[in-house]
């Protein structure tokens, strides 16, 4: 299990097209890829989900991930959730 | 044998327009994470009024914060997004009053967003909406409608 805690960057928070491109990333990998956001787990794989975490510029998050690829998945959505995901 | 196909019985459910106006496919909305079925396969409206209704029976699962989109899940689990116009994240909600909340039924017909048309023309890129099946994995088939006698824009299969 890998686990990174990430901070929302993106201006307009977390909405359709950056939510896309979230779900988009994590169906690369295998692992089992998770939000935490108070105490809720938001599934990565899943648009809806995704979209259910209401996110704002600014809020910390939990990203966990379970499976083989798990510190590869952690690294690459990681990273995305903390870009600009509007560009 | 018999009980393994008494399971596999498949649901059918017919989605209607939300918004009265133009029916285009999905992928000629003018934003590729839309067009490209990034989202999830489905229709667009291009608007003539700024009133959403509910196509489909079910609960609200998801309001964004900035009012322009709205998600849906039916009760046979298809889950719906309508989202109102493109980049209208950007309208920061002006121009939107919504009339229901997260976790309502809601039946088809009942009101669930307003919107200023003339302001998402004015600031929006497009007005063009589209409404698309987010899991559609869930789904063994989907028909798409834009024939205009057609009381439904998509039919979807779900099987169980």
């Amino acid at each position: 299990m890998h686990q990174r805690h990430i901070v929302i960057k993106n201006e307009t928070g977390i909405h359709a097209r950056p939510a896309s491109l979230i779900v988009k990333e994590a169906q690369r990998f295998k692992a089992d890829i998770v939000l935490i956001k108070n105490e809720n787990e938001y599934n990565c794989k899943s648009i809806m989900s995704i979209l259910s975490t209401s996110s704002k510029k600014g809020e910390e998050m939990l990203l966990k991930a379970t499976g083989e690829d798990a510190e590869a998945a952690i690294e690459a959505i990681g990273n995305l959730l903390e870009s600009n995901l509007d560009a | 044998m018999l009980g393994l196909f008494k399971q596999s019985k498949s649901k059918e459910l017919l989605i209607e327009a939300p918004i009265k106006g133009r029916l285009m496919d999905i992928s000629e909305v003018p934003d590729v994470v839309f067009s490209q079925k990034m989202v999830g396969d489905g229709m667009a409206i291009e608007p003539s009024e700024g009133r959403v209704t509910a196509p489909i029976e079910g609960i609200v699962l998801q309001v964004l914060d900035s009012k322009h989109a709205i998600a849906l899940k039916s009760n046979e689990g298809v889950e719906l997004l309508i989202h109102i116009g493109i980049d209208t994240v950007d309208l920061k909600g002006e121009g939107f009053e919504v009339f229901i909340n997260v976790g309502d039924k809601v039946k088809v017909g009942d009101l669930l967003i307003l919107f200023d048309l003339e302001k998402v023309k004015d600031k929006a890129k497009s007005t063009i909406t589209p409404i698309v099946i987010t899991n559609m994995e869930e789904l063994a088939d989907l028909e798409k409608s834009a024939h205009p006698q057609n009381q439904w824009i998509m039919r979807a299969v779900t099987e169980r």
